[in-house]
């Protein structure tokens, strides 16, 4: 047939670059759109943040009142879960899963923008409470009554739902979209024990969004109908259970902080083995454990809800203290991996090794949260807070950074400038520990979270308050070099090639950037790094390690 | 600049006290406050061994991370073993962590057991009333006995004080009307949500003895909106004497008759739904005493004081739990400009009285 051949008059049909990027479908321009409008959110979540904490910095009420600190802290974590860390993950997945796997897109392009462009849409419609009377301003976790019409009448809490709704659709659909791509796209060898982790994390992330997701929405709905239908799925004066909502929000909740760590996770097992030179030790073992920590974060949502006294603490506390078992065996994993290995400390070797260094710490103080009496004592104090800030910051955030500078060369085909990078991680390492390692000392002394003020007459919350504003002033410094790095390389960065880092997985046996079909043609896949045997072919010991024979045709 | 002459030992015991202090600074941070009930010495206990438990795996790994990056960093370009697992040695280590989490939820259902005990005659009852944004204790309500009754409601200005004696078994019957609150004091190590549960019998409880005398700070725990930084209150634990001689003080002093009202005087309606008045505004005769007829319309607790322009109190009604309405006798104003305002509410409930 003769109509691949393209139009005489193909080049009427350029369009300007705008449009190009508007109306895209092409999976690489996409990912890198959720990942600058993620970062957009970054921002304005982080400024947020900043004003949290030049409030906190010395008690009594400097720079806002109570209610603006309110909505305040409620925009910063609906923010930076639902608009930063989730689209920012799913950015990366969208770039770099199809071509992990050898696909020329994802399997659903069109869905695919949707899925993005609900994301900005859904954004501003949260973010928009601030000029209808208020944003929403029950903390991210929208506790009804609170959030009832009763106590928050407002269009700012409804703007919130509405939002949150886009945004939860969104993720839906990116998620079945991951699913069919993975199960049904993948190059021919590719079996699912040969992909690589990242995809693993991805697979099982989305299955989570899948099952976790439409919970949140039905109670999201149920919230609206609540506030401006008359209902009383949570209003107790009507019959309705406030803490049904609980059991709603955690049962999503909980798998949330798993979809939030496990792409970071992958990033991470990626980073190690190719900086270590070393295969991930123990990969079946690893995926195991992704799957294992995917099936327990359904079992564990009410560990949140210890103190409302209507759960069943036995089981709860139980299921909790086991997830620990699959994270520490990644844990050791990982550190596997890295022993003998021959590790060269680029940046995003260090952001990776950054994440272990410090999620360990989250896990740490999870586990210790896990015993249900210790936790009466911790819950809804600043010690939660740091816990869920060396996992969500610690943890995703440092996984995100990690997979910035790692697959930079493969969206522009230039590299980071590395020294820069170095001062980026150290300041940011710095000015994280500064900030969030105080708060677990300021919650085991007793300072609730979500406080606006507190008493001006404990001079060691207000030495430890300071010195955490101090170091959340750091981390906003530490993102100047970061975008300056960006920018400088995007303008006038080094070329380094199509596989800078002698990487292992198969987004680099093409072209960086690659071209927009992917892939002219693929190597074979034998093992989970087919990019490393193409390298090392004719080298018999790596082979037979390998378990592989000579290079065999395709 | 000449370097300064440090002795050999002495740089010794710095190079490894210094690292060591810090720790030990850093490790005590990490302490909770000295616990105070019976409860909660169980608990401390439970912290302090998991946080033994944490600090060793925290160190084992942080320092084979360090190790592996000083001890294993690029050297040439060979490549490395390339190892890809070890069954047996990933099995010990699946058994390590599965180990260490049972130790931990076996020594959390056991101090869970001690922290739950519930006393069959608990010598003191005390109903706890959540709201926003504050904390009425009330006492003697639990019997059919109205003489002992006591009830005390706290403000921004003046914290409930909760009254405790110590060695007794206390049990807090824990109400919310309106959001979620929770009931923490850090010295007991122990929180506990005040939840409006849809069955109006139903109630959390919380149970504990006091150890030794003292006052201990507690706050509400559960965000509750605006004003929820300001919920604090007190509790001051003392000898049992003490206790009854502090109780039977408030019972009386709470019991002041107020002045009664000359028979003609003028009354002035105000009330209160929504956390709002129903007016900014009160005009009032000056120079006699005057009625202020307030209705409370809601189940939240609301009163009138009345202060002049440097915030001296000059009138204090007592609070009340609508739906109720209460006269208050208020003493002659001068001519002039006053503020009215709600002690529970002032941030957000108050207005001008003019007296003329």
């Amino acid at each position: 047939m003769a109509t691949t051949t393209l139009s005489p008059r193909a080049e009427q049909y350029q369009r300007s670059w705008v449009l190009d990027w508007l109306t895209t479908v092409d999976h690489k321009k996409i990912g890198i759109m959720y990942i600058v409008n993620s970062f957009l959110f970054f921002f304005a979540a982080g400024i947020l943040a900043l004003a949290i904490r030049s409030e906190l910095a010395v008690p009594g009420l400097q720079f806002m009142d109570e209610t603006t600190y309110n909505e305040a802290f409620t925009m910063h974590g609906t923010i930076m879960i639902f608009l930063f860390i989730v689209p920012v993950l799913a950015g990366f997945g969208n770039y770099i899963v199809p071509l992990m796997i050898g696909a020329p897109d994802m399997a659903f392009p069109r869905i695919n923008a949707l899925s993005f462009w609900l994301l900005p849409l859904g954004g501003i419609l949260i973010f928009s409470g601030y000029l209808f009377g208020g944003a929403a301003a029950e903390g991210w976790t929208g506790y009804t009554p609170l959030s009832g019409p009763t106590y928050a009448p407002g269009a700012g809490t409804d703007l919130w739902i509405i939002g949150l709704i886009t945004v939860g659709t969104a993720s839906i659909l990116g998620a079945i979209n991951f699913i069919a791509t993975i199960f049904k796209m993948r190059a021919p060898g590719m079996t699912l024990f040969r992909m690589p982790i990242f995809v693993w994390t991805i697979l099982v992330t989305a299955t989570l969004i899948l099952l976790a997701t439409p919970v949140l929405t039905a109670g999201l709905i149920a919230l609206f109908i609540d506030r401006n239908y008359g209902g009383s799925f949570f209003d107790p004066a009507a019959g309705g259970n406030p803490i049904l909502w609980q059991h709603i929000f955690w049962f999503f909740g909980h798998p949330e902080v798993y979809i939030v760590i496990l792409p970071a996770m992958g990033v991470v097992s990626e980073i190690l083995p190719v900086f270590s030179r070393k295969p991930l030790f123990g990969y079946r073992a690893f995926v195991y454990a992704t799957i294992g920590i995917g099936l327990l974060s359904f079992s564990v949502w009410a560990h949140h809800m210890f103190t409302t006294g209507v759960v069943f603490l036995p089981f709860f506390a139980f299921m909790t203290a086991m997830i620990g078992v699959p994270t520490g065996v990644k844990m050791f994993n990982w550190l596997a991996t890295m022993w003998r290995g021959s590790i060269s400390l680029t940046t995003p070797m260090l952001f990776a090794i950054g994440f272990v260094a410090m999620f360990l710490i989250g896990g740490i103080s999870g586990v210790m949260a896990a015993a249900a009496p210790v936790d009466f004592h911790l819950q809804d104090t600043y010690f939660i807070v740091a816990h869920l800030h060396y996992v969500f910051f610690g943890g995703s955030v440092f996984g995100v950074f990690a997979a910035a500078y790692f697959w930079f060369p493969k969206m522009t085909g230039r590299r980071l400038n590395e020294r820069l990078g170095k001062v980026h991680f150290w300041i940011h390492f710095i000015g994280f520990n500064l900030t969030f390692f105080p708060m677990h000392s300021l919650g085991i002394t007793g300072m609730p979270r979500r406080i606006a003020d507190y008493d001006p007459t404990n001079t060691g919350w207000i030495i430890l308050n300071s010195l955490e504003t101090v170091g959340a002033f750091l981390i906003a410094i530490s993102i100047f070099p970061f975008l300056i790095n960006v920018i400088a390389t995007l303008i006038n960065g080094e070329r380094v090639g199509d596989d800078p880092w002698e990487a292992n997985t198969l987004e680099w046996a093409t072209s960086s950037p690659p071209p927009p079909h992917n892939f002219d043609r693929l190597p074979p896949v034998r093992s989970e790094r087919p990019v490393f045997d193409l390298r090392h072919r004719h080298d018999a010991e790596v082979l037979t390690a390998e378990g592989l024979t000579a290079e065999g045709g395709h | 600049m000449r370097r300064m002459a440090v002795p050999h030992s002495l740089r010794g015991v710095l190079r490894v006290g210094v690292p060591l202090l810090l720790m030990v600074l850093l490790g005590g941070c990490l302490i909770p406050p000295e616990p105070e009930t019976k409860e909660s010495q169980a608990v401390f206990t439970l912290y302090n061994v998991i946080f033994a438990m944490a600090v060793v795996v925290f160190l084992a790994v942080e320092g084979m991370i360090v190790w592996s990056i000083f001890r294993y960093r690029r050297k040439d370009d060979r490549l490395p073993h390339q190892l890809h697992g070890n069954t047996l040695v990933e099995i010990i280590w699946t058994v390590i962590p599965t180990v260490i989490v049972l130790t931990i939820f076996a020594g959390s259902m056991i101090t869970l057991g001690t922290v739950e005990a519930r006393s069959p005659h608990p010598a003191v009852t005390i109903e706890v009333d959540g709201f926003q944004w504050n904390w009425t204790f009330r006492y003697g309500t639990t019997d059919n006995d109205p003489s002992n009754d006591y009830s005390i409601t706290g403000t921004p200005a003046k914290p409930a004080v909760m009254g405790l004696p110590v060695g007794e078994p206390v049990h807090l019957i824990l109400k919310s009307n309106d959001v979620i609150h929770s009931f923490f004091v850090p010295h007991f190590l122990i929180k506990r949500d005040v939840v409006p549960f849809p069955d109006p019998n139903h109630h959390n409880e919380l149970e504990f003895t006091v150890t030794n005398p003292g006052t201990y700070a507690g706050q509400c725990a559960e965000f509750c909106g605006t004003a929820h930084a300001q919920m604090v209150f007190q509790i001051q634990a003392m000898s049992r004497s003490d206790y009854d001689t502090w109780l039977k003080d408030q019972i009386s002093g709470a019991a002041k008759p107020s002045a009664t009202a000359a028979p003609n005087a003028q009354v002035v309606k105000i009330s209160a739904d929504k956390l709002k008045f129903s007016t900014d505004r009160l005009e009032v005769p000056a120079g006699v005493p005057f009625v202020i007829e307030f209705e409370n319309k809601e189940a939240v607790q609301h009163n009138i004081a009345i202060t002049d322009e440097g915030g001296k109190e000059l009138f204090r009604g007592d609070i009340i739990q609508g739906p109720q309405t209460v006269k208050y006798n208020v003493p002659a104003l001068d001519a002039g400009e006053y503020t009215f305002l709600c002690d529970v509410h002032p941030t957000i409930m108050f207005g001008t009285v003019v007296a003329k």
